[in-house]
């Protein structure tokens, strides 16, 4: 369910990016009628102020620039995970009331309970049950089911090919369609032109990435499925099985990608160093796809890098609709059962997948624009 | 009007690998009443010094003095400051007259109604007609909102007055009045004043004083006639040579290792006098010369000063 | 434009009226559908369980024989309220902490903004999940949990925005002039990131709206006897080969009502936008003229102007007639110049004289919506106007070379600087891979960059400003250029480095008899380099002079203030500087007469009627003016007040 939660995350990096550029160009007055402006203790008047993704003292001895990406990056991972295994350990400790006689009903006898809670752990103190939760952790010990008394780790390894799958798959569709579709826009409708294709475009990826992929799913079944009878309603059966959960996943994201890159495209093909490529009397298929692409590219992934881990937990819904037997349907399952550590469990899964999109984000940000690596971000 | 002395005064950005000393153990006097012109290019500092002494950059070393005495912390500086870019420094949203009234100090001018007599007092002080208060900054001209930028400093009541580049974001044909203005002002009241810009020229016309900077340094100082009758350092030489307008260059003498060497990076500046790159009577041209390279030279006491090692030979190469 | 008038804006245009008024429909909805069908949404009905849509029940009927679409529409107040409700609970805490860092200080807000930029890692709905396992399932279990999965993106768009007005220079004014943290947050920094705020947290309830259905669809949100659309659209999935109606229903109210918050929200921030958003941002082309949608006439310039006619023989470059118009600003109208082999002449003139614009349209580099018109435009005796496209690339591509104002932006940050100058190779002499780019090698040391090999693998951002604007002369110098077009090439470099490129230019041109055009605010600069100067006001040339005779032979009462106005080494420092009073004339309002017939110290009425044309002197110089002949007094000293009133 990327959509309802997207817009203002997108727009913040927007403003991120667009509060960076001011800071590179001089007081370079927006609307002004002065333009003549000699751009002077550019450095100086704008110190330095992020300090705190530098990773301390040992960077000093990596001269490499890759290397100290790496460590930073590595260092801002761990970070990310032990947030994300503190959280979920905190979830259940935060769950008002007791929450094995929650899982367990009114009518449980106290003495089941209590053995239960003996058997959790949970009348230890809390430092010794966190200590004992990241040792588990460490063993790959994710806890054991309350209800079925499974170990958790068994039903996530049941449950999750089934959901990477489909995340996987989803994610480069969106990736895929969205950026010939946003170039070919860009190109389009550059400087005003054909302002009809410009506002079917935007008014139709405004609709579809409005609507959340759960409604998207209904519809596309309602379509495919009751009216034409074309994919089967529900269930991973086959590879026609695939095609409309893929797709109900990867729409309300790509549109946004491909609107995200039409807009970037549009504002690197008014950059100077395009206007440099059309002095240069390049063929315009070189201007576009050597010169406007990559850089429209490195801002869309910026932009848009969030939106892709969106999609990990976009599953959730997409695989309620389908009956996919994933970890989605498992987690909401669990969530009214109460089964609290299969909860906690899936939490961590799905944390763990988009803290892992973010990595692979921000490596193809790095590999594409020399100077991130440099510059530290 | 006082008297601010910047004593060994040292601004450090970052940390780790991208530390950066951006103002380098500097001592300045701006005297009581003068106009100090601070020249240098771009990435020398001035601008960091200017923030350090209104406060806005925290200071890693030395002290900056107002008649003597360190500048109080927090609330009110006795010091107020025009910055480069007027449409940045006022707020949109605010009338002018708010934000003049603003940087009166409170309790200075009891009552709305001595406020805004002050406010109209300020703004006829810059040459804008009272009625202007109530227009928001869309409604001016880059120049005009640099005259209310004056009024603002001019309403906190200094005893200095910082000019970041005032005139540099402003078209040809508005500089002449904004510079007017300053000199006008410093008649009137006997402003103290620091005048920081990239340019010879202006500050030839505004100050009494001349202090050159290079990567962090101040490289000369002296009077504005003597500087630039008679530059003392070789960088100050070069500043002169390029804001001799008309004419061709007489660069054509100087080697074109020296021509054509590159400004130094200030996050790795070079050890000894930081100049030696690129200085025409440094190591790229007597090779002799090592100490340049290893040792900072500092200046004098005297009235007009310059750091460099080899001052007599900077203003006549030929007796080297 | 006053912040009503924007936002009255946003009404006038159709999506922003259409949005509005769905808007106002929905929230009229949840007012009203409780009120009036209440009763029939509840009805129960065991005659009709589960019957398909038909004429009596629009939608069909559920388990116990309700009226799905009544239900529908009486959930619309519980959807909208929750969301409405969530939407609060999350903008409240975004706020506080996103505005956490200004009054915190450096230290403790760097770890706010850190913790909110980790939490913004996480999706909403993973963060709603895990909230709605703390809260527990149900409406008022989801209504926190929704809000602060909202809160981080909302805290970190809040800080964002709040940490670069804090940035600007106000803020800076503000706090020299003693004011504290809290009042500088609620004085200069609330009210200029409001409107944009406002924006997202209307877009951000259409978000919840949603997100709140989705949650109610799982059977996290509200909870039975309660039901609100995602509730109803769950239970008509169950059903969906019986009744796709009542799936569909809820579904496009869901659809509907988020599209109207979202649409709202797009709206207004496009009004809003301008100002905030790309405040500071990209610079246009078209540096010189910013064209203003207010529709004025077309100057009526029946001015005949003369082309040049010494020199025509060996002419590289012909100008006669040239306009440059956006729509209906033109903000070069009838510029004519002839630029003979070998030849340097500056262009002198204010930003939004036209000046660039002129040296873009010489180049063929005005992209739409300009246009460009010309009586004669001639390169190497080639008409620019008619030269079919396809000839077009080889002729520009080398004999015509172009450095741009700004050295940071010109070359692609991402491509090599090597491969940069080796494309014009490749392109255009058809050089294969590796001798373009031992070319381009060469040429980085024919503009001196030492190490021009290790330099050639490099990215642009490795290179210092003057040395990018050097190996930008490189790049033009890949074809055998026979015109450089120089539009502002020192303005951004220092003044020692830029005295070495403009000693590169004069080298080159020395070296190869190329002709220059440069493009200059600064007249110093064009004296360094040039033979003759072209000054340029409004759009028009008003005197063209050999750079010899600027000092002491400016006829045009504009060029002398120009030389005036700017305090040069020999400036008398007792006598105030020349002030030109009034403001540089707009290109989208242009005067029947002399443009500066409105600053001009000899303007008479004649001036103001009638636009003088560029007429030759006699001794190889053009003005534009009808008291050439005239020396103005002294300027007054008290000709200071004349910019402000």
């Amino acid at each position: 369910m990327a959509p309802p939660f997207s817009p203002a995350v997108v727009r913040a990096d927007r403003v991120d990016r667009v509060a960076l550029c001011g800071r590179t160009k001089t007081g370079r007055a927006a609307g002004g009628q002065d333009l003549i402006t000699e751009p002077d203790d550019v450095t100086e008047a704008m110190p330095v102020t992020s300090t705190t993704a530098s990773a301390p003292g040992f960077a000093h001895l990596l001269g490499n620039p890759w290397l100290r990406f790496a460590a930073r990056r590595l260092g801002r991972l761990l970070v990310s995970v032990w947030v994300l295994v503190t959280g979920a350990f905190l979830m259940i400790h935060l769950i008002p009331g007791d929450p094995v006689r929650a899982a367990l009903g009114n009518t449980a006898p106290v003495e089941l309970v209590e053995a239960r809670r003996e058997a959790l752990g949970l009348n230890d103190p809390l430092w010794q049950q966190y200590a004992d939760y990241l040792r588990h952790l460490v063993g790959g010990d994710f806890g054991t089911s309350m209800l079925s008394g499974l170990p958790v780790s068994e039903v996530i390894g049941d449950r999750l090919p089934a959901t990477a799958e489909l995340a996987v798959l989803a994610f480069a569709l969106a990736v895929l369609a969205s950026i010939p579709l946003g170039l070919a826009m860009a190109v389009l409708t550059r400087g005003g032109r054909r302002k009809p294709v410009e506002l079917a475009f935007t008014s139709g990826s405004v609709l579809l990435a409005v609507v959340p992929e759960f409604l998207v799913a209904v519809g596309l079944v309602y379509v495919f499925s009751v009216e034409l009878g074309w994919a089967p309603v529900a269930m991973r059966q086959g590879p026609s099985s695939y095609v409309l959960p893929v797709l109900a996943l990867a729409v309300g994201p790509a549109s946004i990608l491909a609107r995200i890159v039409r807009v970037e495209t549009l504002a690197v093909l008014q950059a100077e160093y395009i206007r440099t490529a059309r002095a240069k009397r390049l063929p315009d298929r070189r201007v576009y796809l050597r010169h406007a692409l990559p850089n429209a590219l490195t801002a869309t992934i910026t932009v848009g890098g969030l939106l892709l881990g969106g999609m990990v937990a976009g599953t959730v819904l997409a695989e309620n609709v389908f009956a996919w037997p994933g970890l989605g349907s498992t987690i909401v399952g669990s969530i009214l059962a109460k089964d609290y550590p299969v909860v906690q469990g899936v939490v961590l899964v799905y944390g763990l997948g988009v803290l892992l999109v973010n990595l692979v984000v921000d490596v193809a940000l790095a590999l594409l624009d020399p100077r991130s690596t440099i510059r530290e971000s | 009007m006082s008297e601010l002395t910047f004593e060994d005064v040292t601004v450090r950005y970052g940390s780790g690998r991208r530390e950066m000393t951006a103002v380098d153990r500097v001592h300045l006097t701006v005297p009581s009443g003068a106009v100090v012109g601070l020249v240098g290019e771009s990435g020398s500092g001035k601008s960091t010094l200017a923030r350090a002494a209104v406060g806005l950059t925290p200071v890693a070393g030395g002290r900056i003095l107002l008649d003597g005495r360190p500048l109080p912390r927090g609330g009110r500086r006795p010091l107020q400051m025009v910055f480069q870019d007027p449409y940045s420094s006022l707020d949109p949203r605010m009338t002018i007259g708010s934000s003049i009234a603003e940087a009166i100090p409170r309790g200075a001018v009891p009552g709305a109604a001595a406020r805004r007599d002050e406010v109209a007092r300020l703004l006829d002080l810059v040459d804008l007609p009272a009625d202007r208060a109530g227009c928001h900054p869309a409604e001016l001209s880059g120049g005009q909102r640099q005259r209310v930028a004056l009024a603002r400093a001019l309403a906190g009541r200094p005893d200095v007055v910082i000019a970041d580049e005032i005139t540099s974001a402003l078209d040809v044909s508005i500089q002449g009045t904004v510079l007017n203005l300053v000199r006008d002002l410093h008649r009137e009241l006997r402003l103290s004043m620091l005048f920081i810009t990239h340019d010879l020229a202006v500050v030839r016309y505004v100050s009494d004083y001349i202090a050159v900077m290079y990567l962090g340094r101040i490289v000369e100082y002296g009077p504005a006639e003597s500087v630039l009758a008679d530059p003392r350092h070789p960088y100050t030489g070069e500043l002169l040579a390029a804001a001799r307008r008309g004419g061709p260059q007489a660069a054509d003498t100087v080697p074109a290792s020296v021509a054509d060497a590159e400004p130094a990076d200030p996050h790795h500046p070079p050890t000894g006098c930081r100049f030696h790159p690129r200085c025409p009577v440094g190591p790229l041209v007597h090779p002799d010369r090592t100490v340049c390279r290893d040792t900072a030279p500092t200046g004098d006491g005297r009235p007009h000063r310059a750091a460099c090692h080899f001052v007599s030979s900077a203003a006549d190469p030929a007796a080297a | 434009m006053t912040s009503r008038a924007r936002w009255a804006g946003v009404l006038r245009t159709p999506v922003g009226a259409a949005a509005a008024v769905l808007l106002g429909a929905v929230l009229l909805l949840a007012v009203l559908a409780p009120l009036l069908w209440g009763g029939r949404a509840d009805e129960v009905d065991t005659a009709h369980i589960l019957a398909p849509a038909s004429a009596e029940h629009w939608a069909g009927t559920d388990n116990l024989g309700r009226d799905i679409f009544f239900r529908v529409l009486v959930a619309t107040r519980t959807s909208v309220r929750l969301a409405l409700l969530a939407t609060a609970v999350g903008v409240a805490v975004g706020l506080l902490l996103g505005t956490l860092p200004l009054l915190l200080g450096p230290r403790l807000g760097r770890l706010v903004t850190a913790a909110v930029n980790i939490a913004v890692a996480f999706p909403g709905l993973l963060l709603a999940l895990s909230f709605a396992v703390i809260f527990g399932a149900g409406a008022s279990g989801a209504v926190p949990a929704i809000g602060l999965a909202i809160a981080p993106a909302f805290a970190r768009l809040t800080q964002t925005l709040a940490a670069s007005v804090a940035g600007r220079d106000f803020v800076a004014a503000a706090r020299i002039a003693g004011v504290g943290r809290v009042r500088v947050l609620l004085r200069h920094v609330l009210p200029n990131i409001a409107e944009p705020l406002l924006v997202n947290a209307t877009m951000a309830a259409g978000g919840s709206l949603l997100a709140f259905a989705g949650l109610s669809f799982l059977g996290l949100g509200v909870q039975a006897p309660d039901y609100d659309w995602g509730r109803l659209l769950g239970e008509g999935l169950n059903g969906i080969y019986l009744n796709p109606a009542a799936a569909l229903v809820p579904g496009v109210a869901v659809v509907l009502a988020g599209l109207a918050f979202n649409l709202v929200g797009e709206a207004a921030a496009k009004a809003v936008g301008p100002r905030t958003a790309t405040a500071g941002g990209r610079k246009r082309a078209t540096d010189d003229a910013r064209p203003t949608p207010t529709p004025t006439p077309t100057p009526t310039t029946a001015v005949p102007v003369r082309p040049q006619q010494s020199a025509q023989a060996d002419a590289l470059l012909i100008v006669e007639d040239l306009k440059v118009s956006f729509g209906p600003v033109t903000p070069v109208r009838g510029v004519g110049f002839t630029l003979g082999r070998g030849e340097a002449v500056g262009i002198v003139g204010e930003s939004g004289s036209g000046k660039s614009l002129t040296a873009l349209a010489v180049a063929q580099l005005i992209e739409r919506p300009g246009r460009i018109e010309a009586r004669r435009l001639e390169l190497l005796g080639d008409d620019l106007l008619r030269t079919p496209p396809r000839a077009r690339p080889r002729l520009l591509g080398t004999s015509l070379a172009m450095v741009f104002q700004d050295p940071m932006t010109s070359f692609n940050p991402v491509q090599r600087v090597g491969r940069q100058l080796a494309e014009v190779a490749e392109q255009h002499l058809g050089h294969r891979r590796g001798p373009a780019l031992a070319r381009a090698v060469d040429r980085l040391r024919a503009v001196r960059i030492p190490g021009a090999a290790r330099r050639a693998r490099q990215f642009p951002h490795e290179f210092s400003g003057g040395m990018r604007q050097r190996a930008m002369i490189g790049m033009g110098l890949m074809g055998e250029p026979k015109l450089i077009i120089a539009d502002e090439p020192t303005t951004a470099l220092d003044v020692t480095v830029q005295r070495q490129v403009l000693a590169l230019l004069a080298d080159v041109r020395a070296a190869d008899d190329v002709a220059v055009l440069l493009i200059s605010h600064d007249l110093g600069v064009v004296e360094q380099v040039c033979d003759r100067v072209l000054v340029m006001y409004a759009g028009r040339i008003v005197e063209d002079l050999p750079v010899a005779r600027l000092r002491d032979g400016a006829r045009h009462p504009y060029t002398r203030a120009l030389l005036g106005a700017v305090p040069d080494l020999a400036t008398d420092r007792d006598q105030p500087l020349v002030v030109i009073p009034g403001r540089p004339a707009d290109p989208a309002a242009p005067t029947p007469g002399c443009a500066f017939a409105p600053r001009c110290p000899l303007a008479d009425d004649h001036c103001k009627r009638a636009d003088p044309a560029l007429i030759e002197d006699g001794s190889g110089g053009r003005v534009a003016c009808w008291h050439a002949e005239q020396r103005p007094e002294p300027a007054p000293a008290a000709a200071t007040e004349g910019e402000g009133r």
